[in-house]
């Protein structure tokens, strides 16, 4: 026997695990060599069943699923209808913004291709006053009308009078909170001698015109254009000119003249009925 | 002809202000604006005599645990005033005196009521020895739960604004 054979038959009887076990791995290789092999084969029969499947499961979704679906977005809705609302705002509130603006420029251009006398008076007006035409027919076709009308001691926030076309929360309550909203706004920004003139409330405008010891707040629906504004402030003016300016002794009275007779609510009232229940703007 | 006068309530965090008020005027309208702005108004009209009547706007400040950093905004044309403490809480009363002193500075001469609220949590022997120690002197001890003194106080306070 030759050196060689000797040290390979040592081989075999020091390795037979070594090898027993190198065989079984290159045994379970050719297996997987074949599964993968058969898999592709496999795929290509089975791969347009699936595809199928899940076409159908796709047109089902709706009878399927749908209903579950709804369900819990109707329940989540439920559940957290700020939160959702807090989101959609601003997508709608840009849908709205845009088509608005479409609106505006439709009507504008309306407004544009109307040919009348009244046209050459507003192309006047429009170059005297330097307004744009558009405008100008806007604003005298304005919605905008007077729904209430509060007469406001400054500070306290105590109502003096009010007029109101509809029925609305407790007057004294409103007069309160909208003296504590303007003192909060006027004391955040700290300016002397500023004073808050408008709130906005989605459909409606709330003017404030502050006086020394009274401000008027007044209610507004509809379109608040520059015109109507214009409008609201001679009204407050001309009420407080010719009103309360000639009662300014029955107004105020000192501490020493506490016996001395006060305008009376019921006077107050009228007058502002009288100023502003028929007034256009 | 109604008369409307501006009542301020005032006290630290939690001493039962708006529950005073809420059992006073019996219904209201949401008060969650008072966490935007710091005020929450009511209104009740209460009968000071036979057919006299008097209408309480009440403004219901934040609690603060300082009450120089209250809004001199909303303290303008104040008629009276209602400083309300916590008898179970001696946090809300111990600086009373000085917290008086400041609403006094801020709205000097006007009528004010100190008022103990949730006495209904203490035994009332206990609470004159606690209050006689801080040397605090109160014109009510009331109980929003209750309903203890509670008109009784707002009824006492429109008569001394009449």
């Amino acid at each position: 026997m030759v050196e060689r054979d000797k040290i390979e038959l040592l081989k075999d009887i020091l390795f037979t695990d070594d090898r027993e076990f190198a065989e079984k791995i290159a045994r379970r290789i050719e297996t997987i060599e074949h599964t993968v092999n058969e898999q592709e084969k496999l795929s290509e029969k089975v791969k347009p069943i699936i595809l199928k499947q899940l076409d159908e499961f796709v047109t089902e979704i709706p009878t399927t699923l749908g209903p579950t679906i709804t369900a819990t977005l109707k329940e989540e809705i439920q559940k957290n209808r700020d939160g959702i609302v807090d989101a959609l705002y601003p997508i709608l509130g840009k849908m709205i913004k845009k088509y608005i603006s479409q609106e505006i420029k439709l009507l504008s251009e309306k407004i544009n291709k109307q040919l009348s006398a009244k046209r050459w008076t507003t192309k006047f007006k429009s170059w005297f006053t330097g307004v744009k035409e558009e405008d100008i027919i806007l604003s005298e076709t304005s919605s905008a009308s007077i729904e209430q009308v509060l007469l406001i001691e400054r500070g306290s926030g105590i109502l003096a009078a009010s007029y109101s076309k509809t029925e609305t929360i407790d007057k004294d309550m409103i007069s309160g909170m909208l003296t504590a909203i303007k003192g909060f706004v006027e004391d955040a920004f700290g300016q002397k001698n500023q004073n808050l003139e408008l709130i906005e409330y989605e459909l409606y405008n709330i003017h404030l015109q502050s006086f020394v010891s009274y401000y008027v707040a007044v209610v507004i629906s509809g379109d608040y254009n520059t015109k109507a504004k214009d409008k609201v402030q001679d009204l407050i003016f001309d009420f407080y000119d010719d009103f309360m300016g000639k009662n300014l002794d029955k107004i105020f009275k000192s501490s020493d003249e506490k016996s001395k007779k006060m305008i009376d609510r019921e006077s107050l009232e009228k007058e502002l009925v009288l100023k502003f229940s028929n007034a256009s703007i | 002809m109604q008369v409307s006068k501006k009542i301020v309530v005032l006290g630290h965090f939690g001493v039962g202000k708006t529950s005073l008020i809420r059992r006073f005027v019996e219904d209201s309208f949401s008060d969650n604006y008072k966490v935007s702005i710091g005020v929450h108004i009511t209104k009740k009209v209460v009968e000071i005599s036979v057919g006299h009547e008097i209408s309480l706007i009440l403004w219901d400040l934040e609690g603060t645990d300082d009450l120089k950093t209250i809004r001199d905004a909303y303290l303008l044309g104040t008629h009276g005033v209602v400083f309300v403490f916590d008898v179970t809480r001696p946090s809300t009363f111990q600086g009373l005196n000085t917290d008086l002193e400041i609403v006094k500075s801020k709205m000097p001469s006007l009528p004010l009521l100190v008022v103990g609220n949730k006495a209904d949590l203490v035994v009332k022997k206990d609470l004159e020895e606690v209050l006689s120690k801080n040397a605090i002197e109160t014109d009510f001890l009331t109980s929003a739960k209750t309903g203890d003194a509670v008109n009784d106080m707002f009824l006492k306070l429109a008569k001394l604004l009449d």
